[in-house]
């Protein structure tokens, strides 16, 4: 599948739209390649054509080429003017160094303040504790179903008060509320009032010590290659690792020492005037998960804190 | 000289180059110095072309005809909601106008299989002008316009698609979409009504696509309802099956006009999901607060959720709920036209809508309206065709479907008439447009005292009248005892379009009128005949197109669900007579509670007691 745009080449491949929405088979005729000096045309079917036709093809794109040389000099020629006139001519001298940004700074959108969680992703698995045994969804290995298989609702802990649920890699599926502050200029804070827990975002890259139910958060503000370097994407892009093992599932599905967590987190407002904050997550533990295990959650803005009601887990 | 020519050109490029990405502020995403446009309109953002599937690590249970019945926990139902989706079987799904229903957003987001995105852009300056969707199953063909149009008029048809704008913000696709049909939220009846507005934005990180929608629907939701999905871009398998949906005979036995439902308060499955899932009923049975962390702790009181559940399961006892859909008519005093299908439009604005075919020869009209604005009536019709007014011809003798009749006539001419043999037996005929009707029509109008130059005298009394008039076959049918004794619909063959007068009516329940002939399974009855001629086009969406007695201009589906809606109410109405209530008793019970607040009203010409009551009266007269 090659549809989309790629950079550098700064060519986009589309589609004729000639897949057939009618009820004969959906065959591609046709993919276009859009260039920024040229357009041209994959044909994915047999096609005929004569001599005549491919030498006045070539004859044309000649003097097409041409046409657009004698335009790229103009261009090159308006550029230099608009250069040279924004330098007004003049030696401006060395500029003194600017400060690096900090990750406050550079935050491509706000992310702090009150956010409840709106419960309609897996409604049963977190509104409501997980039936024993119910591991639908969970790319789970061997070892976490005997694992989880040894999870007793009789003797273990209630899910809602068991710490072991309120870890990173489950905490942002607790129904509740977080808000969301910059301790400093490079660490975003993270508070749940279910669970009470505390998670920091470090935007350097110093080590600190993990182990904890959060435990150690690396974040970024996420980008993606561009023609001129890195391009922010607008998404706060969180790696949380060394996190003390706990459950991804109220039923005791466990995550180990080893999991790795990786968050998106990304404000949408939209045209009604509500505001949510979209948490993706990708949990990599290779022993307990056979392939990335991904979710997805979301908290609408809030005011205030008036709903705050701190619950600590045991 | 030449060679420093092509080094003041080389060091400008470089130069301008450079300093653009220097510069953070200039640098936008994917754009910069040698960015050929920018796109003013929708910007620019994440790329989302290509196909993509779904992720399948959360809601597994709700995929494509999945969820047990009564499983709307995080659902936030209001009454009206919670009632409709109570009262669905599933056996609902074995109707022939259901068998092949489209899936609407964020519903379709939900189902098995590839999602394809494309862009469309003019090939002459690469603006962007659409995102395109696929939605593998049920075909879904969906439109994201990014050149800023604006959303159609609300008496524009609804599709399964619905019409959708996009815009890109803070590098995420935002859409909107409106003019969506009845869709479902969960395969077990859980649904959003055509009322609903969805709000989507489409987030990617790198070859994964968070997908948030909200659904805003005033008539089934208390508020709004948002949820994730995650899909993953498939990269080597971009194919598509087909939806090879055809509707045929499922239950051989039942007839038409008998809808699958159940009776409030008598669901042979209300606990059946609870019990298995060990959840309280109250839980499963959905709800705003259900969505909400406060729920969790209301969860810890056992004792008091399950009579807090029963009380969800019938109607409330609160006063009536009026509609809360956007006004479908137009009443700003002018005559808006909106092209319908072929040579036929829809005008509206003045009271009922009226159709108007036109061609080669004078305009074919489908009702007068009300009257009051019947100048700019015509005026609206002379932008469609320099010919004048030939025929009009009456869906019913109410007096909103017939109050221009004589200044639209007197406008008209009709130039079948003069010089033929009519003309020696009327003098002058042909000097206006001959006006048609039902034989009870004329007989109604007579009666009420109108002025004969409004009155139609040229009325047929059997099953069906046919004209061929502007290149194509128009066929008139009798509807008896449906909304009056003299209802016609009006079957432009060519065009495919139905002008069907007050047996269906977008704003409202539908006008029974006893004292005339009306009854309740006469108009059941029509909305069968009519769905006999329809035709859809592609899974329940277009086709045969409707122009109903008020509101948008509807298709097959929309029949399809207004006559479940009149069969429903039929029953209902029925046992509780059966069971001997009284009429007021009836009307406290709220049997119509979960269609209320799409079509109720507790004022005006026709309000929902009166509808009741016109129900009642029809069903104990026979």
């Amino acid at each position: 599948m090659l549809l989309g745009r790629y950079l550098n080449s700064t060519h986009r491949v589309c589609q004729n739209g000639s897949r057939s929405g009618n009820k004969g088979a959906p065959e591609l005729t046709k993919l276009y390649m859009h260039g920024y000096t040229n357009r041209r045309a994959v044909w994915l079917i047999p096609r005929t054509a004569s001599i005549v036709s491919r030498l006045a093809s070539i004859i044309i794109a000649m003097l097409s080429r041409a046409t657009r040389l004698l335009g790229l000099t103009i261009f090159s020629l308006a550029l230099l003017a608009a250069d040279l006139s924004a330098q007004g001519f003049a030696n401006r001298g060395p500029q003194p160094p600017q400060p690096p940004r900090t990750a406050r700074q550079a935050a491509p959108n706000d992310l702090t303040g009150y956010w409840v969680s709106v419960v309609t992703e897996d409604w049963k698995y977190r509104m409501v504790n997980a039936n024993k045994g119910d591991y639908a969804g969970l790319p789970l290995t061997d070892a976490a179903r005997r694992a989880a298989d040894s999870w007793d609702p009789a003797t273990d802990p209630d899910p809602v008060e068991d710490c072991r649920n309120y870890g990173a890699p489950n905490i942002m599926r607790q129904p509740g509320r977080i808000h969301i502050t910059w301790q400093d200029d490079q660490t975003l804070k993270l508070e749940t009032d279910a669970g009470s827990q505390t998670r920091v975002f470090s935007f350097e890259s110093s080590q600190r010590a993990g182990g904890g139910w959060q435990g150690v958060s690396r974040a970024a503000w996420d980008s993606v290659p561009g023609g001129r370097g890195p391009v922010l994407t607008g998404s706060l892009k969180v790696v949380t690792t060394q996190i003390k093992p706990g459950f991804i599932r109220s039923d005791g599905v466990p995550y180990s020492a080893n999991a790795t967590l990786t968050e998106y987190l990304d404000r949408v407002d939209f045209p009604d005037g509500n505001t949510y904050l979209v948490v993706t997550s990708t949990l990599d533990d290779p022993a307990y998960l056979s392939a990335p295990y991904m979710t997805a959650v979301h908290f609408r803005k809030e005011a205030d804190g008036s709903g705050w009601k701190p619950a600590a887990c045991r | 000289m030449r060679a420093s020519l092509f080094q003041i050109v080389g060091a400008g490029l470089l130069s301008a180059a450079l300093a653009t990405a220097q510069d953070p502020a200039a640098a936008g995403n994917g754009g910069g110095a040698f960015a050929p446009f920018r796109p003013p309109a929708s910007g620019s953002g994440a790329d989302v072309s290509g196909t993509w599937m779904l992720g399948g690590h959360q809601d597994v249970a709700y995929g494509t005809a999945a969820g047990a019945l009564v499983d709307y926990g995080g659902i936030p139902f209001n009454e009206a909601g919670r009632l409709f989706a109570l009262a669905w079987p599933a056996s609902r799904q074995t109707l022939r106008t259901e068998q092949c229903a489209g899936y609407t957003v964020p519903y379709a987001f939900y189902s098995p299989g590839n999602y394809r995105f494309w862009e469309e852009r003019d090939p002459h300056n690469q603006r962007l002008i659409a995102i395109h969707m696929y939605f593998q199953t049920s075909e879904v063909n969906r439109t994201i316009w990014m050149d800023g149009r604006p959303h159609p008029p609300a008496w524009a048809p609804h599709t399964f698609a619905g019409f959708s704008t996009g815009e890109w913000k803070n590098n995420i696709l935002q859409i909107t979409t409106t003019h969506l049909k009845h869709g479902y939220v969960r395969g077990n009846g859980a649904s959003q009504s055509d009322e609903a507005t969805v709000y989507e934005a489409l987030i990617r990180h790198g070859d994964r696509l968070t997908y948030l929608a909200e659904t805003v629907d005033p008539v089934w939701l208390d508020g709004p309802f948002s949820k994730t999905v995650i899909d993953v871009r498939n990269v080597l398998d971009p194919t598509a099956w087909l939806y090879a949906c055809e509707d045929g005979e499922e239950i051989t036995s039942r007839p038409d006009t008998q809808i699958p439902h159940y009776l409030w308060g008598k669901h042979p499955f209300l606990r059946e999901y609870a019990d298995k899932a060990h959840q309280p009923l109250l839980a499963a049975l959905g709800g705003a607060e259900t969505t909400t962390p406060e729920f969790r702790e209301k969860l810890k009181n056992k004792a008091a959720l399950d009579a807090a559940a029963m009380a969800l399961t019938v109607p409330a006892k609160i006063p009536e709920q009026s509609s809360r859909a956007a006004a479908e008519e137009p009443n700003d005093g002018q005559i808006h036209i909106l092209p319908v299908q072929g040579r036929v439009y829809l005008l509206t604005g003045d009271g009922a809508n009226i159709a108007v075919q036109v061609g080669d020869e004078g305009a074919f009209v489908v009702d007068t309206g009300a009257g009051k604005l019947t100048d700019k009536v015509i005026a609206a019709i002379a932008t469609l065709t320099p010919r004048r007014v030939q025929f009009i011809l009456n869906t019913s003798f109410h007096a909103d479907h017939t109050g221009g009749n004589a200044k639209l006539a007197a406008a008209g001419e009709d130039p079948s008439l003069p010089g033929s043999f009519f003309a020696n037996a009327f003098p002058g005929a042909g000097g206006v447009a001959t006006l048609m009707a039902q034989n009870n029509v004329l007989i109604r109008m007579q009666k009420a005292g109108a002025p004969a130059a409004s009155v139609p005298q040229d009325t047929y009394l059997s099953e069906r009248r046919r004209k061929w008039h502007n290149g194509e076959g128009i066929d008139m049918f009798y509807m008896p005892g449906a909304s009056t004794d003299g209802d016609t619909i009006v079957h432009f063959r060519q065009a495919d379009v139905i002008a069907t007068g007050d047996i269906v009516d977008m704003t409202k329940y539908p006008v029974i009128d006893l004292k005339n002939g009306g009854s309740i399974q006469g108009e059941i009855d029509a909305l069968t005949r009519i769905l006999q001629l329809t035709v859809y086009r592609h899974d329940e969406d277009g086709g045969t197109m409707i122009i109903p007695g008020h509101g948008r201009v509807s298709d097959e589906y929309d029949v399809g669900e207004y006559r479940e809606m009149l069969s429903i109410i039929r029953d209902r109405v029925q046992t509780a007579i059966d069971s001997g209530a009284t009429v007021d008793l009836i009307k406290a019970a709220r049997v119509t509670a979960d269609y209320d607040t799409r079509f109720g009203a507790t004022t005006g010409p026709w309000t929902t007691d009166m509808f009741i009551e016109a129900v009642y009266n029809s069903l104990k007269r026979r």
